[in-house]
């Protein structure tokens, strides 16, 4: 089985780009910040690893389960094509864990040279900012090493093992689990109102470690949101299908008919787009607080380069998140060339179909964007009482405004130039796919 | 009598240099059923997506009720056929996240029609009328095939083709779903062309048309499952296949 699985990645590497993209970012960005842990135990050193690798971990673990299920979902009906052809449960489970395995030491072992140099990047920040000795040499050893490793090695075998259980797990049956993602979000929400209050009452006064708690908490509540993605679209379609339905045509019914329908599909849309919003919006509007607060604190110049230290950090995430994004759209829409040509069949023109997915991504949009930007404010709100007694930032929106029309702009992106591609050449050729 | 469909010297040659139609010319008049037959790689399905309009033909003509369809744009090609031509294909290719209604709806409402009168009635005679708000992975093969049939009429098109339509069905649903498409001619007076490996299914139609190496090879009227199984081993290694 193990033959199998390395003859799969061999064969057909484009089914697992999505899964090695994720594991490759995620590993260098938690390498980047474990290194600084290597180099030296100092305050401003282990502070900036903590933070900033803290934030990672969760981020990243998520996006590399979340991908995986997703590759190894869309290959149910090769797993179904080997069980008929006579291979056990445990032995499909070994396949699929097999190749996760492998993806994920590729992608980590690949992305050594990447968080070295990334390593480097935040070392000469700490130190062209005062807050590290300029004689303290970059060192990249076995916690940056171990860190990258294993938290990507173990968050894509448990995904990879979790989803196996349910994909090969009986014949044909693929049984959702609303309870087990309901009572998971749940969970991280009340993680995530957990960090928020720590930080409203706790760290009320303790200035840049409430920043911590604070993003933590924001991270925790994208993540239970995101769980809660096929709700959350339903709720939006139930608001604005109607909508849809009146201006959008056949392709606005299409599209309404497919959320109902299609609900967990299209929710996998949801969770980069929300994810994306949330971490975004609530880590950029934390340090215009943070900006905010320091001023006079500390001398001017010395706070303009802390400033940029954070925003470094806060610009990794974000674009890591805004790379899963796309990656997670691209790999979620390529899945339904097949899909796609049978509408084609039915009679569904190309133009009609493109109608269809632009809709749908209205949908999704509007859905991760609620969704993130209440996430958000498990961050901003306590963190702003804490640091500037406030509970509104007197920040300006124009931030937000960004950071919304960037989903925008990805999701509708990614995902039309995806379908255009899923579109391309005889219908009769893409059922075949 | 009016033609349903008629080619004339099609020729389709793939991209890798194959040439799976080489001058085939065909008429098939309106309330007919025609079978067609020939080995594996004769160049059975190339043949019917091109007269569906499904694939382009390298040359020749297709004219279906009458028009000719000339356009070669992916677009337009798509709305001539849809209003004119119904396909049935091995594997039906209904949409999984549709139920049975919506999946028979589907081709009038991409053409922007109103659901017709009769749709209730279309699913009560293929005795599917009380499964109409269920999904196609609760059915069984020869349930999907019939909903896969109603779709495929629902506009009232010119001719219905169907690219073994009872390949993946256990003998019962394969009688069922001829039965279906014989009453579709007969009662219905609509026009089908089907492509089988099967003598016996073939002998539903009214006549059949052989296919060899991407050219005809003859015709039968009033076939019998016998003579179709002796004429196919003439025209080459298709028996063992054939009586499997
Ligand atoms: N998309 C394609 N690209 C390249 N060659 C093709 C393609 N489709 C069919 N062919 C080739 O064209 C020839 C005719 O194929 P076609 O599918 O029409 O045969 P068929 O009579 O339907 O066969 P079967 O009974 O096995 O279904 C074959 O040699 C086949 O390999
Ligand atoms: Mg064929």
């Amino acid at each position: 089985m193990i033959a199998i699985a390395l003859r799969n990645l061999k064969h057909r590497p484009g089914g697992f780009v999505a899964t090695f993209v994720s594991a490759f970012l995620g590993a260098a960005l938690l390498m980047a910040f474990a290194s600084l842990m290597d180099t030296g135990d100092t305050e401003s050193l282990t502070t900036t690893a903590v933070v900033g690798g803290g934030w990672c971990l969760v981020i990243v673990a998520f996006a590399v389960t979340s991908t995986l299920s997703l590759s190894v979902r869309q290959r149910a009906d090769q797993v179904a094509l080997l069980r008929s052809a006579g291979a056990t449960g445990p032995q499909l489970r070994r396949m699929i864990v097999g190749e996760a395995a492998a993806i994920a030491l590729i992608a980590s072992a690949a992305a050594v040279p990447v968080g070295y140099a990334l390593g480097r990047v935040l070392l000469s920040l700490l130190q062209d900012t005062g807050q590290v000795a300029e004689s303290v040499g970059y060192r990249f050893g076995p916690i940056a090493l171990g860190t990258g490793f294993g938290v990507t090695l173990l968050g894509a075998v448990a995904a990879a093992y979790a989803t196996a259980r349910r994909t090969a797990g009986k014949a044909g049956g693929r049984p959702e689990r609303p309870r087990l993602r309901r009572v998971g979000a749940v969970i991280f929400l009340l993680a995530g109102a957990n960090c928020s209050v720590l930080t409203a009452t706790l760290m009320d006064g303790k200035g840049v470690d409430a920043m911590q708690t604070a993003g933590q908490a924001g991270i925790w509540a994208s993540i239970g949101l995101a769980l809660l993605a096929p709700e959350l679209l339903r709720l939006v379609t139930a608001v604005i299908g109607p909508v849809v339905r009146a201006f959008g045509g056949v392709a606005g019914e299409l599209a309404v008919t497919g959320v109902h329908s299609r609900a967990r599909q299209l929710a996998a849309a949801v969770m980069p787009v929300l994810i994306f919003t949330g971490v975004a919006t609530g880590t950029v509007y934390m340090q215009g607080i943070e900006d905010r607060a320091a001023e006079g604190q500390i001398q001017p110049e010395y706070a303009q380069d802390v400033q940029t230290l954070n925003y470094v950090v806060v610009g990794m995430i974000a674009v890591f998140v805004a790379v899963m994004l796309v990656n997670t759209l691209v790999a979620a829409t390529t899945r339904r060339r097949r899909e796609f040509a049978q509408h084609r069949l039915a009679g569904a023109t190309r133009g009609q179909l493109l109608g269809m997915v632009s809709l749908e991504v209205v949908l999704v949009t509007v859905a991760g964007v609620l969704g993130g930007s209440s996430a958000s404010l498990f961050t901003i709100v306590p963190f702003g009482s804490a640091r500037a007694g406030e509970l509104w930032p007197s920040a300006s929106p124009w931030q937000y405004g960004v950071i919304v029309a960037l989903a925008v702009v990805l999701t509708a992106a990614a995902t039309i130039q995806t379908t255009r591609r899923a579109l391309r050449g005889p219908a009769t050729a893409g059922v075949r796919a | 009598m009016n033609d349903a469909v008629r080619v004339e010297s099609l020729y389709k040659t793939y991209e890798n240099g194959v040439t799976a139609l080489d001058g085939v010319s065909a008429r098939f008049a309106s309330g007919t059923f025609t079978a067609v037959m020939g080995p594996s790689g004769s160049g059975k399905s190339t043949l019917l997506q091109c007269a569906a309009g499904l694939d382009l033909p390298t040359a020749g003509r297709v004219f279906i009720g009458g028009a000719e369809l000339t356009a070669t744009k992916d677009t337009a090609r798509t709305k001539f056929r849809r209003s004119r031509v119904g396909f049935v294909f091995q594997d039906y290719n209904l949409l999984p996240s549709l139920t049975v209604e919506q999946n028979v709806l589907l081709p009038l409402r991409l053409a922007g029609k109103r659901r017709p009168a009769n749709a209730r009635q279309i699913l009560d005679r293929l005795g599917l009328g009380d499964r109409t708000h269920e999904l196609p992975e609760r059915l069984s093969g020869g349930q999907r095939q019939r909903v896969a049939v109603a779709r495929a009429l629902v506009t009232e098109p010119a001719v219905v083709f169907a690219d073994e339509p009872t390949g993946a069905l256990d003998l019962r649903s394969a009688r069922e779903v001829l039965g279906l498409l014989r009453a579709v001619v007969h009662e219905y007076g609509r026009t089908v062309v089907m492509v089988t490996h099967d003598p016996v299914a073939a002998a539903h139609a009214d006549a059949v048309l052989f296919l060899a190496d991407g050219r005809l090879a003859g015709s039968m009227a009033h076939p019998s499952a016998d003579a179709v199984a002796e004429r196919l081993a003439h025209l080459g290694d298709l028996t063992t296949r054939a009586a499997a």
